[in-house]
């Protein structure tokens, strides 16, 4: 008892990298808003609160979230039906809840709710993994995509079926089923094309196979966010200099395409600083994982990391144009309370899982 | 869960986190890579696109050069005026602004309508606007004095093009009209943005439409220049970042004598016609005047459609230039050329004689061909032919030409063809030819055609152009330059040699003795203008008939409508015996040559030798 007093629950390396990267993004979202302090200031209210909440997080015992996992996902199912009862519309979609003068995306807890419980119930499973297991594991999973992805909300409804698929990977899934589940899918594609996606949602695709078919139309976004890029060149053309970003070429500068106000405005140096930020966070997670006390946590590290991987690696591909366009944050740089929130708490999360050791006897 | 299976599971967690951590490690390298394509091997492409975005070039319109005469007087220039510009975007309230600048600058309803639906989409790109054009001084000063009242307008010059001889030149000059872009001469500005060219001129693009101002359009026109706006996705102006000078068009030098067509205006008055007169040591054309005539000035400044539709349905057709298109039958005045072709083809000589009846009878048909003397002239020579205007001399003669000889020999003379350098829409006019009358009328050509061309008449016309143009080879003695109004980077210009080498000095010298009779002696047909001037003139007269009769009697039936009347035509050259200035007048339905078109040719030679 005296020990786990004294004792703080703290990942310098996170820590700083986190920091570091989120101070950045303020930088890059003064500049993205067109010099905006009141956006700034109110990103910078969120990131602190969020460190705040990132450290305290990390003090729990990582048995606290495996003993609350299924409370965890009622609760977050439990939003998502206030949403959808109470929420209001914002630009054809349902996707927000208001508090006061606070307002945030419910989806956002499923984000790390789902993880949870999936490392939750396979933890204790044998190797390979049973038939009514992963048939229990997937409905979880596909029930949590369709509620996100009926708001609509295309992005987050992905995000939060490749955090379950991730956890379901690495608690062993077998491979022939891996294999099984792929062909499913090529094979059910055309399936998914016509009575899933939603006519604006093909359209988009449509336009990143044949980005010159419609320049002032559905293509604009992605084709001003390769310019913008392009145009930044290797070393950028400034801070607050950017043409594309600041004659409101550029769409979605605060959100979804800040990523190319970076690239428009600090050129492939300031790309590479980030990205090597990213990196860095990624690999000190893989060792946390590899780390950790046991299957849970990592289970629970890996789930949660790679999960904002797939975040980042999907903002990314979308703006240089390597994907369609899903509307995704960049994690930690774009604006958005909701979205950071869960990001530091996710990281909270990650740091309690890998820094709580368990001296089991040899 | 044994220790054992724990480590299996450890070691299965271990590749399987390590294989989704290096996909995703291979997605931020893919990234990493297609951002390299970007930035750094398609960097010029990206750069010059984000610059498309952004600079919007708009051009800036350049000032017309002036037109000139010879005596270095302006024709046709540039006058400022002043035009009250608003910017919209720094206008708070539209209908206040307009309660306040009403009492300094008066505004018609239409003029605010105008104003107030083109506002909102100027204000919104950031674009100036103008609010009235043409201010009054006391418009202009009340203005100024309250200039800090109105930060969102100004005052900026705007010019008209305006001639000082708007009436008399309009042919010639020409006029310019409104167009909306002028992109040929500027490929690298997209024709879209022509829309918001910078104005030099009040009535906006123009560009010269006919006569100079469409012949010397590029000599004129001048080198737009640009300014380049920074301009956001939404099409608001942001600044201007650069700004390249218009450079303004060349003047035009002419040989246009202000003094000369005056008088050719004043002599002619209301009637139709043309006037040309060309300066035979230079070639170049002094008097370029076709009646009825319009104002350049309105035409060139926005003429209201009313005056427009009145001017395009007059019957007497003033947009006509009848100095470079009228086609006119060259009646007598051919006879000097028909006499050359007999001498050329020794069908006469100067003392070859025939007895004229006051007729030729045609031996084939029997057609009579009239004089206009009822009992002919008795024994008459070439001389003679020449200075009573015999028509039995040179029909018999042209009785026994060969019609392609001939027709050949005339367009020698410039018949046939466009002959003036630099005359915008000159037509050739028309030598017959058997192979034309068989192509339209299917009909052969007979030996009456050939006679009747050897006195100017039938199938012939030409232009009062080509009339003074054959005027100034027959003053110089073959030895012309071909007509232009204007000159342009010292252009050489073209002698024109006229030879025969059958025509021999002497015929030459006894040729300008006969035309000098025409005028100067006592049985010449134009001996009534010989007394209006201090000079000598040389010249031959025609009465070019537009119904074909066989008797004075049929002639005064006809004569009570004005339009059938004949056509009054000389040719003129002065002063001898060293001619200096050839000319060629044509009055419409003026009848008597001599007496009618005669004076007019003298006047315009007069103020051009006087001076």
């Amino acid at each position: 008892m005296n020990k786990s007093l004294q004792k703080i629950y703290f990942d310098p390396y996170l820590f700083f990298s986190l920091f570091l990267l989120s101070t950045l993004g303020l930088f890059f979202l003064f500049s993205a808003s067109n010099m905006d302090t009141s956006i700034v200031l109110k990103q910078f209210v969120y990131i602190v609160a969020g460190f705040i909440l990132m450290i305290t997080i990390s003090q729990l015992d990582p048995d606290i979230f495996r003993r609350n996992a299924v409370l965890f996902l009622i609760f977050s199912f439990l939003l998502l039906g206030i949403t959808y009862l109470f929420g209001p519309e914002i630009n054809g979609a349902q996707r927000w809840i208001r508090v006061g003068p606070f307002s945030f995306q419910s989806s956002e807890f499923l984000k790390l709710a789902v993880p949870i419980f999936l490392a939750n119930f396979l933890f204790d499973k044998k190797l390979p993994i049973q038939k009514k297991e992963i048939g229990i594991s997937l409905l979880v999973i596909v029930c949590c995509f369709l509620f996100v992805f009926r708001q609509p909300d295309l992005g987050t409804a992905l995000i939060i079926a490749f955090s379950g698929l991730f956890v379901l990977f690495l608690s062993g899934l077998s491979w022939t089923f891996i294999g099984g589940s792929f062909v499913l899918l090529v094979v059910s594609s055309p399936f998914i094309w016509n009575i899933i996606l939603q006519p604006f949602q093909r359209q988009r695709i449509a336009t990143f196979f044949n980005p010159e078919s419609d320049p002032f139309g559905a293509s604009w976004n992605i084709i001003q966010s390769k310019v913008a890029i392009g145009s930044g060149g290797l070393l950028g053309k400034g801070f607050g200099e950017g043409s594309q970003t600041h004659l409101n070429f550029l769409p979605e500068t605060e959100t979804d395409f800040i990523f190319s106000v970076i690239g428009e405005e600090f050129g492939f140096l300031g790309v590479l600083l980030l990205l090597s930020i990213y990196l860095f966070i990624l690999l000190r997670c893989l060792y946390l994982a590899l780390s950790a006390r046991d299957r849970f946590c990592r289970l629970v590290i890996g789930g949660l990391s790679l999960t904002f991987a797939a975040n980042l690696i999907i903002n990314l591909c979308m703006v240089v144009g390597l994907l369609p366009v899903v509307g995704m944050p960049l994690p930690f740089i774009s604006k958005g309370g909701s979205s950071l929130i869960s990001l530091f708490l996710a990281f909270g999360i990650i740091v309690s899982m890998g820094t709580h050791k368990k001296f089991l006897p040899q | 869960m044994i220790f054992e299976e724990r480590q299996v599971e450890k070691n299965n967690f271990s590749v399987r986190a390590a294989l989704l951590f290096g996909l995703m490690i291979l997605g931020l390298i893919a990234v990493l890579v297609q951002v390299f394509a970007l930035q750094v091997s398609g960097y010029s492409d990206y750069q010059l696109a984000a610059l498309n975005n952004k600079n919007y070039a708009v051009p800036v319109q350049s000032l017309r050069g002036e037109i000139y005469d010879r005596n270095g007087n302006v024709l046709v220039k540039n006058q400022p005026t002043y035009d009250l510009i608003t910017r919209p975007n720094l206008i708070v309230d539209i209908d206040s602004f307009i309660e306040k600048i009403k009492p300094v600058i008066s505004l018609s309803e239409k003029e605010i309508s105008r104003y107030k639906k083109l506002q909102k989409d100027k204000a919104f790109a950031n674009k100036e606007l103008v609010l009235k054009k043409d201010l009054s001084a006391e418009e202009i000063s009340r203005f100024q004095v309250r200039s800090f009242n109105f930060q969102n307008a100004f005052i900026a010059q705007r010019f008209r093009r305006v001639s000082d001889y708007p009436n008399i030149f309009s042919h010639v000059l020409g006029y310019t009209s409104r167009i909306d872009s002028d992109f040929e001469s500027m490929p690298e500005i997209p024709r879209s943005h022509w829309k918001d060219v910078e104005l030099k001129y009040a009535h906006g693009l123009i560009k010269g439409q006919s006569g100079l101002e469409e012949e010397y359009e590029d000599h004129l026109r001048g080198r737009h220049g640009q300014r380049i706006f920074e301009m956001n996705a939404r099409g608001q102006l942001i600044q201007s970042l650069s700004f390249t000078q218009p450079k303004k068009g060349l003047d035009l030098y002419t040989h246009l004598d202000i003094g000369a067509q005056k008088s050719a205006a004043k002599f002619l008055g209301n009637r139709k016609g043309a006037v040309v007169a060309i300066d035979l040591e230079s070639g170049g054309i002094n008097v370029l005047y076709s009646s009825p005539t319009y104002s350049i000035n309105e035409l060139s400044n926005g003429m209201s459609e009313n005056n427009f539709q009145t001017l395009i349905n007059n019957s007497d057709k003033p947009f006509f230039n009848r100095a470079v298109q009228g086609r006119y039958p060259p009646a007598s005045t051919i006879k000097p050329a028909i006499g050359m072709y007999g001498l050329s083809n020794n069908i006469v000589n100067w003392d070859f004689e025939i007895e004229d009846p006051g007729f030729f009878t045609l031996p084939e048909t029997g057609r009579v061909f009239r004089g206009w003397r009822k009992g002919g002239h008795g024994k008459v020579n070439m001389h003679k032919a020449f200075l009573v205007s015999s028509n039995t001399y040179f029909t018999s003669l042209a009785y026994q030409a060969d019609i392609i000889d001939l027709s050949n020999y005339l367009s020698s003379f410039g018949f046939g063809k466009k002959v003036c350098k630099d005359c915008f829409a000159e037509d050739p006019a028309f030598v017959p030819s058997p192979e034309w009358k068989y192509s339209i009328m299917n009909k052969g050509w007979v030996k009456g055609d050939t006679v009747n061309l050897g006195i100017g008449q039938g199938y012939l016309v030409s232009t009062p152009m080509q009339l003074a143009n054959y005027a100034a080879i027959l003053a110089t003695k073959g030895q012309y330059i071909q007509p232009f109004l204007a000159s342009v980077d010292n252009q050489k210009k073209s002698l024109k040699i006229w030879q025969d080498e059958k025509i021999s000095n002497s015929d030459w010298k006894k040729m300008h003795e006969a035309l000098l009779g025409v005028i100067e002696s006592d049985y010449g047909t134009a001996r009534s203008i010989r007394n209006l001037k201090e000079f000598q003139v040389a010249g031959k007269s025609g009465t070019a008939e537009l119904v074909s009769l066989d008797s004075k009697e049929a002639y005064q039936d006809i004569r009570t409508s004005e339009l059938l009347r004949d056509h009054s035509i000389i040719i003129a050259f002065g002063p001898m015996p060293n001619p200096r200035y050839a000319v060629s007048v044509v009055i419409e339905n003026g009848e008597s040559g001599g007496a009618v078109a005669g004076p007019v040719a003298i006047e315009v030679l007069k103020s051009l030798i006087n001076e």
